[in-house]
Parts: C-alpha cells; structure tokens; sequence
C-alpha cells in the first residue's frame, strides 16, 4: 500500500492515525502542500481531484478519507475501530459526514482568512488544469471570502464545537467508551482551532488532550499545523 | 419500537423509507408536511431539534443523518443485506453516496424546489414568510428557504446546478454500462440513496434520461422501479410523489409490483 499524504493536511492524518492504530506502516508519499504540489500535473495524473489523502491499494486508488478510514478497518479488523454496536457505528459515521459537509468545509474557509492565505500566480495558472468546482473554490478564495461568508464559517465552527460537546458529555470518545474512526477523522481538523484563536468548550478541550496523549497521534504530531488552503466545497443548498 | 419521521419517499425525506421496505422490517411511517412547514413546528423539533428530515428513532435511539442511519438499518435488523461484502465494493458504495449527498442531491434540490416551491410563496404576506424563516433552527437552511421564499438563487448557481446534475447522469450511465448495480454486483445502499432522487428523471429530465442517451441508467431505473420494496416504499406518499412515480413506471413500461 501506498498512501499519498501531506503534513499539513488533516484528512491526511487520520488516515495516518489509523494506519498506527492497526499497526501498519504502509509506503509514503509526501506532497508539499506549501507550494502545491497537490496541484502538479505529476499528482493530477493519479488524482484528479488534486486532493489529498489517496491510497493506492490492491491496484486500485482510493480517495474520500473517511472512506478510505473504513475501507482499512473492514481490510484490517484488528483492533476493530468503526465501534462496537450499530449505534456507536452510527455516531462514528455521522462525524464522519459532519466533518466534511460542516468542519472542515468552513475551517478551511477560516483558516485561509486568519493566516492570510495566497497563491503565487504561477500556481494560479495551474488551476486550470483542476475539476471544474475544485477550480471555483480557489478562485473564491483567491478573490477573498466576504464578510458575510467568513461570520457563516466561524458561526459553523463554534456550533461544531457545541455538537462535539454534546457527544462528549458523558463519554471520553464521540462515539462512547471507545475511541473509533469518528474521533479519528474529527479530530486533526479541531486540533487546529486553537492555533486559528477558535475557542472549543471545556469538554471538547479534554477530549483534544485525550486524543493527543495516544501513540498513533504523537506520532504525526508535527504534521498537525494548519496550512491556507482549501477544504471540501461548502454546502451549496443548506 | 422503530419509528420513521418524514415527508415522501422522495430524497433523503425517502432514504429510511426505501432502505426499511427492501429490508422487510415493520415500522411506523410518522408523515411530517413539509409543505406546511411541520419540520420546523415544535412537535417535530422535540423528535429533531435541527429540524431536518428525516428523524429515524428507533428504541429511543434518535438518527438523523439519512446516509449513515441506512447502515445502521443494515446493521441492526434482519432481511436481506444491503452493502456488499468485499471491502473495496464498499467503498465504492460510500464514496458514490457521498457524491450523491454532497454534490448531486443538493444540486437536484436547488434546481427542482426553485421550479416547484419557489412560485408558490410569490405572493405570500413577506413578514410572514419572514416569521416562518425565523422558525428555521440552522442558518444553513435557513439561509437555502430565504432563497427560495425570497425567489434569491442566484441563476448561476441554478445553472452550475444543472452542469452538475447533467455530469452525475453521464458518470452513472457510465458506470452502469459496466456494472449491474452502482456498487458492483449486487443491489446496494447506493442503489437505494441515488434512486431516492432519480426515480422521476425519465420525466423531469426526458431529454437526457432516455434510452437513447443514457441506456445503461435506463436499464437500471427500470430495475430499481420494478423492485417490489421500493415500489412500495413509492406508494407510501401522501402527495404528488406516489402518482409521479406511478406515471414513470407507465413510461417505463414496468409493471406494477404484487402488493
């Protein structure tokens, strides 16, 4: 297995968190998303989505990270990670989906904003050569997000925070009494909120630490800053 | 005890609905109108606070998550398995649901309600459309009915709608010229989640769903309406959806399921 990744990239850390929690180290590819390279004509060629994490595997290349998450726990079922019963897999799941249509989505859109992000017109020319809506996105951000949509994001973030809250009232995990693929894929994209002068409440903080102190996140602990530029699209029609 | 809270087997409002009658697991249908704002009453935001459909509650356990409630229905009940076995099939399954929820639902969704819902609040009293947006719990939807309510989608956004719902026709008539079902050999949740929205296609898009443009998609509608659970899931409705589909299946020349 090959896994495509960038530091930086949250969706690529928890592929890479999995990846230590099942114990296997596949092969890495590293991207420079810095200067990005996950838009070269090289990466393009095998994603074109110009995305990151994707996983070659079997001959087959994978992308979508939380389903790339399950693909590796249904592959590899030890130590078993989507949760115990039908209802923990439903929670594990809903954050996976709350973390690509709501978090991440608006954290980019944050991020880009805080940190003053740009791209160098050599890059820019390079966006041609994306898929039409990955185009859009960037060309969004390029000509800065207004007011309005920046109020939007922050406002979705700190009700994500919330809605972690709301999980972890009575839990240590979101799922429950063990830590699973949701918490997996939530948490690298929540692990930058402090850094971008996100406030998470108390409960959400704990878990953050929680989270920190397992092996499998100490060990790509330097690849978890925040990097401008774009996540997943926002939602279009509510 | 497995309750169901929504509106027509239609979209997401329909996902539980379709999945639960393929599966054969008894359940009790709560219609919630969406055409009379019901969603956003207070009874049903004691069942979801959101106020989004649907809100599946099954022994008190609440879902609202139409996608990842579907697995939970193949996960927790008898019948026959919705998800292939093999772990790359399923990823397939998710990955195309998930372009389905994000990409392609929504985009149908702009494009049908701007036809079908906005011309019906035109001459509506505008603070009382403003007091009914108020009711709406999260901005994102909120913001989705001003538009609507307001006639405020901007025709750019209808039309990158209309690109993209047109592409998503070509990619699975694609697929299905290679594949059975969307995820392979077997009928899947995926099957279920985009038929969910295309099922009326044959007439809301005639000029690019037809047997001569997309025949590979053709062959599958006509085998996903001639499933006995889905077509009873079809005739649940209480509004235009179940006379809809019944004019398709005409269309379609497929006949009417034993009930």
């Amino acid at each position: 297995m090959l896994l495509h990744y960038a530091p930086g990239s949250a969706h690529s850390a928890a592929v890479r968190i999995v990846f230590a929690e099942k114990g296997i180290e596949p092969e890495l590819r590293k991207l420079d998303m810095v200067h990005f390279e996950q838009h070269s004509s090289a990466y393009l060629a095998i994603n074109c989505h110009g995305t990151v994490p994707l996983l070659e595997a079997e001959g087959r290349k994978l992308f979508e990270s939380f389903a790339i998450l399950e693909y590796l726990d249904e592959t590899y079922p030890e130590p078993p990670l989507i949760g115990g019963d039908p209802r923990q897999r439903y929670i594990a799941r809903k954050w996976g989906k709350y973390v690509e249509t709501h978090i991440a989505p608006n954290l980019a859109i944050a991020r880009w904003a805080a940190l003053h992000g740009r791209m160098p017109a050599e890059a820019q020319a390079g966006l041609a050569n994306l898929l039409p809506e990955r185009c859009a996105l960037w060309l969004r951000a390029i000509d800065g997000f207004d007011r309005e949509q920046l109020a939007a994001s922050t406002h979705a973030i700190l009700a994500a925070g919330q809605r972690l809250a709301g999980d972890l009232a009575n839990n240590p995990w979101l799922a429950g009494d063990a830590f699973t693929l949701g918490d997996a894929a939530v948490y690298p994209h929540v692990a930058q909120f402090e850094t971008l002068g996100l406030p998470v409440p108390a409960a959400v903080a704990e878990w953050l630490r929680r989270v920190a102190a397992r092996p499998s996140v100490q060990a790509i602990r330097e690849d978890l800053f925040p990097v401008a530029v774009m996540g997943p699209e926002p939602g279009r029609w509510g | 005890m497995l309750e169901v809270h929504t509106w027509e087997p239609n979209a997401n409002s329909g996902k539980p609905l379709f999945c639960l009658h393929e599966k054969g697991v008894p359940f009790t249908y709560r219609y919630v109108d969406m055409g009379a704002h019901e969603h956003h009453a207070p009874a049903f935001l004691a069942v979801n606070p959101d106020g989004t459909i649907p809100a599946i509650v099954h022994d008190g356990f609440t879902m609202t998550e139409s996608t990842p409630a579907m697995e939970y229905i193949d996960e927790a009940f008898a019948g026959p398995a919705l998800r292939p076995k093999d772990p790359f099939r399923r990823w397939q399954m998710r990955v195309l649901m998930r372009f389905m929820d994000n990409v392609v639902a929504p985009s149908l969704a702009m494009i049908a309600s701007n036809r079908l819902a906005a011309p019906r609040f035109a001459g509506e009293d505008p603070d009382e459309l403003r007091r009914k947006l108020d009711r709406i719990p999260l901005p994102e939807r909120r913001s989705t009915w001003e538009k609507l309510m307001f006639q405020a989608t901007p025709p750019d956004d209808i039309a990158e709608s209309e690109r993209r719902v047109s592409d998503a026709i070509r990619r699975f008539d694609g697929i299905l010229s290679r594949e059975e079902w969307l995820a392979g050999e077997s009928f899947s949740l995926a099957d279920i989640c985009v038929f969910a929205t295309f099922y009326g296609l044959p007439l809301a898009r005639e000029d690019e769903v037809n047997d001569a443009a997309s025949p590979h998609l053709m062959r599958w509608l006509r085998a996903c309406h001639a499933r006995p659970g889905l077509q009873a899931a079809l005739k649940m409705g209480k509004g235009f959806v179940t006379q809809r589909a019944a004019d398709v299946r005409q269309k379609l020349g497929v006949a009417e399921a034993a009930a």
